[in-house]
Order: structure tokens, then C-alpha cells, then sequence
């Protein structure tokens, strides 16, 4: 076997500098078709991240709290207290960075001209300051300012379909905890850009006025807290399931369906677009590796005369594809780390800003290299370009010695 | 020489049969051919285009089973080897020089003489120095490390018949190495091959229709419509 492989070395690696335009199509095919998944997996992967981190930073964090009940019916019956000092004691820990206590209750608004269903969110706008990056999207007037602050915060398009803006008053109305309806004028202290379906359904106001408000006492509907690094996010909340057992914790994936997905899809797109490459690849390597075959009868002839046996024709040409495969991934890989390199400052998606409304998606996007990506998908190409390689190899294994004499008269 | 291989053929054709195709396109290609080459022939195989020499080269080297009849290399029967156990007999029982792409391209004259050795395993040290012997013996001394395309097909020629020496074969098939040459490079080459017949006992079968090959022979078998017309030694 050593044998085999010292002799048929020399031998396979000058034949793949023989051609060198078939060469360099065979090359090209790989390194473009790899280049382009680990790029736009790259690419996909910061998409994916940059809207999953928008939409959690705005409201959801990493995880939320929630009374038994609440997520299936939200409504006032299904409140809980504060944070107890067993749960207070895990979400200061070490692996939480921030965490808010929010009163959350179904509600109507009204202006002059229209009633909206909506969302009341009681925050204490220190916390939030801290956890959520709402502050920062205030466009018009003030974020609140206190616990008591008698304001509310709407979204633009809400504002926009009450035909209220800065300053005006509006009403809330909801079920207050003595099971009539509670209602209170508030004045819009601040309007808030984010993307349109979240502008329509929240509305701001303090925690301790819309406790006021709805007749309650201290009595929260949510915790919501912040895990910098998603590996340590089971260990949190296994460490709050412990401390508050009677409570409904659950992260992210399972408070937002759509995000899950999300993140799940963007796996299964680079999944199609490897296949896509990969059958592309196979068409361009078979293609030139046949006519190579082709081309070279007469030189598989000759060395099955002079006493080569068929399989190590097989392994030579099989071995030719390995090397010039192993080339092409080589190559696709260094350009794949170039190009994430060059943009990983940041890339700017500012000019369709309109577009990405519809999207929680941040503006700029940073991709980053994920190691088992650049791994895996060259492995696959480099693997499944060998096997499909085999087919050539097979015809050339098959090239009879009789071809050695062929062209003497 | 050993007394055996001088009273024992080295390779013996009986009846040999070869049919190319089916039916109405059969070509029979050789028609009962009974042949027996012994050690030290210098053999040349003449007769018109298409009279079968190339088919019975291809016998003769066990590059192709015949369709009926056996052929026989050093008493050992080929029908019912494998390929792999024919790459084998040919590796180290059989030289071959064919009319043209002889060598690989991609290897130099020292490289092409030296693969047959590699295949036969033969150690690297020894297989450089026969190698380096053999290139000298056809007079290629300082050739070594061209390549074929910077070759001439006189030197090409060269480089095939000491790959062809090198593995110490028991016969060395040519199948009209001079179709490609010029006079004085034909000249050259039969002068050489001579010569490594008589003074090293190697044996030749050389299929050709070229005269100035044929003048060189000490057997001359002519074939017409794939049997053999006569078989006569000079
Ligand atoms: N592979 C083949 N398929 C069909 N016919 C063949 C094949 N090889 C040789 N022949 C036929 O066999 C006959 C003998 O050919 P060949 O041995 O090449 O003759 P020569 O070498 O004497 O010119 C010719 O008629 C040729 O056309
Ligand atoms: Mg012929």
C-alpha cells in the first residue's frame, strides 16, 4: 500500500498541473460553489443573530417569568408577586446580566377618532433603561422617567392610526383586578420607531401607575432577564425552575415561535444552498474528470501494459481528484476567511432601512467565521467530490492494455 | 543461459483464434495461429495492413485473451488469470515498445525507465543505478531528466526500449517502433536492438511492414489474412 502510494504520487500530482484549463475550471467550480457557502452562511448566520439580538434586546430577553397561566390566557387573573429573595438571589447571579419586573395586560386606547387593541406595559424605566434597547427608539418626546410616571410611550404607526401625536391625551381602558373596567387618560410623553407590528401593540406607561391604575398592588405579570452567553441559558433556567417552581420560566425559543424558527431556517437555507453547490460541483467534476479519462486512453493503456493493475489505475485518477479537490477547498476556505475578514467590521444595510422594517433587523450586520461551518461544509464538498469523482476513476479503470497498441497500423 | 529456457519456448500460441464482433460483422482477426518464440529469437512479423500482426503482438504480450485456442508465456497458460495476475505476467515477464506514445508524459526519460521497477519493487538505490545503465546502454547517457516532449521520436524510441530492458524481461514486443522514424533513426534503433539481442540474448518479436526492419531479422514470419504464411529463420 506505501508502495502504491509512492509510486502513484509524483504521477497524480503533475497530471493535475497537466491541463491547466481543465484544471482551472475544476477549480474554479469548487472554490466559487464552496466560497459561496461559507460566505453566505457567514452572512446568514450575522442576519440571523443581528435580528434574533434586535428583537430579544427590545423586549423579550433571553428569557421570561411568568405567573402559571399567564401565557395562555394574559390577562389580570394571572399575576404573580415580585421576585422572592430565592429568585432575587438567582437573577443576580453571575450568569444574569439584567433583569426588570413588568406589569403586562390586554387593553383598549382610544383617541379622538379610534379604538385600538393594544398591550399596556407597566415598566420601571430604570430596569429598562438597562435591559432594553426601547429608550434608544424614541423618536419624539421622552422616555418615562419613573416608576410613577403618569405618561405613555406609543409606537409611531399607533400614533399614526389614532391621528394622536406628542402631547395629546389618550385613554386606556382594561379589566381592572375587581373585574370592572379600569380606565385613565394618560398624555403621550414619547413615541417610539421600532417595526410596525410591535409599534401597534405596545403602549408604556410606569409600573406603579398602572398598578395604581388597575386597582393592584404590587402584583407583576413578568420577569424578563438577560443571559449574555446563550450556553449558560439551561444552567439559569434550571437555577430559576429550582427557586421558583410554581412559576412559568421559559426562554427565549419557547416565548417567541417565530424567532425559533427563524433561527432554525436560516440553518436549513445554507442546507440547500450547499446541495445546490454540491450538485453543481459534482456536474463540473464529473464532467472534466471524464473527459479527462477520455483524453488520457491511451496513457491508461499504456500503464496497464507495462503491468499496473486495474485498481491502482482506479486509485491514481481517484487520487488525482482527491488532491485537485483537496486544492479547490483549500483555496475556497482561505477566500471564505478573506471575505468574513473584510466585512466583518460591520456591513452597512442602512440604504434599505425602509426595507428592514418588516424585520426586527438591526441596520449593520457582522459576520462572523463559525469553526464548525468551515469545517464541516469543506469536508462534505471536499468527501462528496471524491465519491462522485469515483465514477471517472471507475472508466479509467476499465481502459483496456489493448489501447496501449492501439494507434499502430 | 540455462539449458531449459534454450529447449523451451517462451511463449507458444496453439491454435489461436481471435474474432472481433457478431455475425455479419465478425472480423476474424487471426485464424488458428500455431507459434512458438525461443529465447534469443530476433523475430520480425510482417504482412499487409490488417493481417492480424498487432492482434497477435497483443497475444503474444497478454494484453488480450484470444477467443478460441491458448496461448502459453514460460509454460504457464493465460486463460483463467485475472487481470490483475496478467498485469503481473506482463510486469515482469514482458517488455513492450510501442509506434508511438510510449512514455508518460509527465515523467522524465529516468522516471518512465525507473516506474516498471517501482512497480516491480525493486529498492530505490538499485532501481536508480539500473535505470541510469539501461538509459546509458541506449545511449541516452545525459538525457535523464528530459521529458518526452522535449524529445525526439528517435530518443523517445530509445527511452521505451530501456524501459523495456530494464525490468529483465523474457521477451520484448515491439509493434512498429520505426513507423514514426526516419531512415537513420530507424537504422539506429534496429542496430541497437540488434545488438542487445546478440550480445545479451534478450528476445524479440517485432511486428512491421518496414523493409529496413526486416533486414535486421534472424526470423522472419509472414502473416496474411491472420494466419501465418511462412516462418522462416535466417
Ligand atoms: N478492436 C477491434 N475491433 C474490431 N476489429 C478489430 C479490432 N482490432 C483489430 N481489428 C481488425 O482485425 C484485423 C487485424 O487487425 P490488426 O491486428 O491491427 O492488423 P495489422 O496490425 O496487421 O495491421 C483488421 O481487419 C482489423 O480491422
Ligand atoms: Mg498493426
Amino acid at each position: 500500500m506505501m508502495n502504491t502510494f509512492n509510486i502513484l504520487r509524483p504521477l497524480a500530482w503533475r497530471n493535475l498541473w497537466r491541463n491547466p484549463r481543465r484544471t482551472g475550471i475544476t477549480l474554479i467550480v469548487v472554490v466559487v460553489g464552496l466560497w459561496s457557502v461559507l460566505t453566505f452562511s457567514a452572512l446568514l448566520g450575522a442576519w440571523a443573530a443581528s435580528s434574533r439580538d434586535e428583537a430579544l434586546g427590545l423586549l423579550i430577553g433571553q428569557g421570561q417569568i411568568h405567573a402559571a397561566g399567564y401565557m395562555d390566557d394574559p390577562n389580570i387573573d394571572h399575576l404573580m408577586p415580585p421576585a422572592s429573595p430565592e429568585l432575587t438571589a438567582v437573577l443576580n447571579g453571575d450568569m444574569v446580566e439584567n433583569w426588570v419586573e413588568r406589569l403586562e395586560v390586554p387593553a383598549v386606547v382610544q383617541s379622538e377618532y379610534k379604538t385600538l387593541p393594544i398591550t399596556i406595559l407597566g415598566v420601571d424605566p430604570a430596569g429598562e433603561l438597562e435591559i432594553s434597547t426601547l429608550p434608544s427608539k424614541i423618536v419624539a418626546g421622552r422616555y418615562l422617567t419613573s416608576l410613577d410616571d403618569d405618561g405613555v410611550i406609543i409606537g409611531l404607526n399607533l400614533a399614526k392610526r389614532l391621528k394622536t401625536e406628542l402631547g395629546r391625551r389618550v385613554i386606556l381602558m382594561s379589566l381592572g383586578s375587581d373585574g370592572y373596567l379600569a380606565q385613565q387618560s394618560f398624555d403621550v410623553v414619547g413615541i417610539f420607531d421600532a417595526d410596525q407590528s410591535f409599534e401597534d401593540n405596545n403602549v408604556f406607561t410606569g409600573r406603579s401607575l398602572a398598578q395604581h391604575y388597575l386597582g393592584l398592588e404590587d402584583e407583576i405579570s413578568q420577569i424578563a432577564f438577560t443571559v449574555p452567553l446563550d450556553e449558560n441559558l439551561p444552567m439559569v433556567m434550571e437555577q430559576i425552575t429550582a427557586a421558583a417552581p410554581d412559576l412559568d420560566s421559559r426562554e427565549w425559543r419557547k416565548l417567541s415561535v417565530m424567532l425559533a424558527a427563524m433561527d432554525t431556517s436560516m440553518g436549513s437555507i445554507i442546507y440547500v444552498w450547499l446541495g445546490i453547490m454540491i450538485v453543481m460541483i459534482s456536474i463540473g467534476i464529473i464532467n472534466t474528470q471524464l473527459m479527462a479519462v477520455f483524453e488520457r486512453t491511451q496513457e491508461f493503456g499504456l500503464m496497464r501494459a507495462l503491468g499496473l493493475k486495474p485498481k491502482m489505475v482506479l486509485i491514481l485518477v481517484t487520487f488525482e481528484s482527491t488532491l485537485l479537490i483537496g486544492v479547490g477547498v483549500l483555496l475556497a476556505v482561505v477566500l471564505a476567511l478573506m471575505t468574513v475578514y473584510a466585512l466583518s467590521d460591520g456591513i452597512d444595510l442602512s440604504a434599505f432601512a425602509q426595507a428592514l422594517e418588516e424585520f426586527q433587523q438591526a441596520q449593520v450586520l457582522y459576520p462572523t467565521v463559525n469553526t464548525s461551518d468551515f469545517i464541516i461544509f469543506p469536508l462534505i464538498i471536499w468527501l462528496l467530490g471524491i465519491l462522485v469523482a469515483l465514477w471517472p476513476a471507475y472508466r479509467a479503470q476499465k481502459v483496456s492494455p489493448v489501447e496501449a497498441m492501439r494507434n499502430a497500423t | 543461459m540455462q539449458p531449459d529456457t534454450a529447449k523451451n519456448p517462451i511463449v507458444t500460441c496453439r491454435n489461436v483464434e481471435k474474432t472481433f464482433g457478431k455475425g455479419d460483422l465478425a472480423v476474424h482477426a487471426l485464424r488458428g495461429i500455431n507459434l512458438e518464440i525461443m529465447a534469443g529469437d530476433f523475430a520480425t512479423l510482417a504482412g499487409p495492413s490488417g493481417s492480424g500482426k498487432t492482434t497477435l503482438l497483443n497475444m503474444i504480450g497478454a494484453l488480450d485473451h484470444p477467443t478460441k485456442g491458448e496461448v502459453i508465456i514460460e509454460g504457464k497458460a493465460l486463460s483463467g488469470l485475472s487481470k490483475a495476475q496478467l498485469s503481473d505476467l506482463r510486469l515482469h515477464k514482458i517488455g513492450f515498445i510501442f509506434q508511438a506514445y510510449n512514455l508518460i508524459p509527465v515523467f522524465s526519460a529516468l522516471e518512465n525507465v525507473e516506474f516498471v521497477l517501482q512497480l516491480q519493487q525493486v529498492p530505490k538505490v538499485e532501481r536508480r543505478e539500473r535505470a541510469i545503465t539501461a538509459l546509458t546502454e541506449v545511449g541516452l547517457a545525459g538525457m535523464e531528466n528530459r521529458r518526452p516532449g522535449a524529445m525526439s521520436g528517435g530518443q523517445q524510441q530509445r527511452v521505451a526500449v530501456a524501459r523495456a530492458l530494464v525490468s529483465k524481461p523474457s521477451i520484448v514486443l515491439a509493434d512498429e517502433p520505426t513507423a514514426n522514424l526516419d531512415s537513420k533513426t530507424t537504422a539506429e534503433l534496429m542496430a541497437l536492438m540488434s545488438k542487445l539481442n546478440s550480445e545479451l540474448g534478450i528476445t524479440f518479436v517485432i511486428g512491421t511492414h518496414d523493409p529496413r526492419v526486416m533486414q535486421h531479422s534472424k526470423r522472419h514470419i509472414e502473416m496474411i489474412d491472420g494466419k501465418i504464411e511462412s516462418d522462416i529463420r535466417s
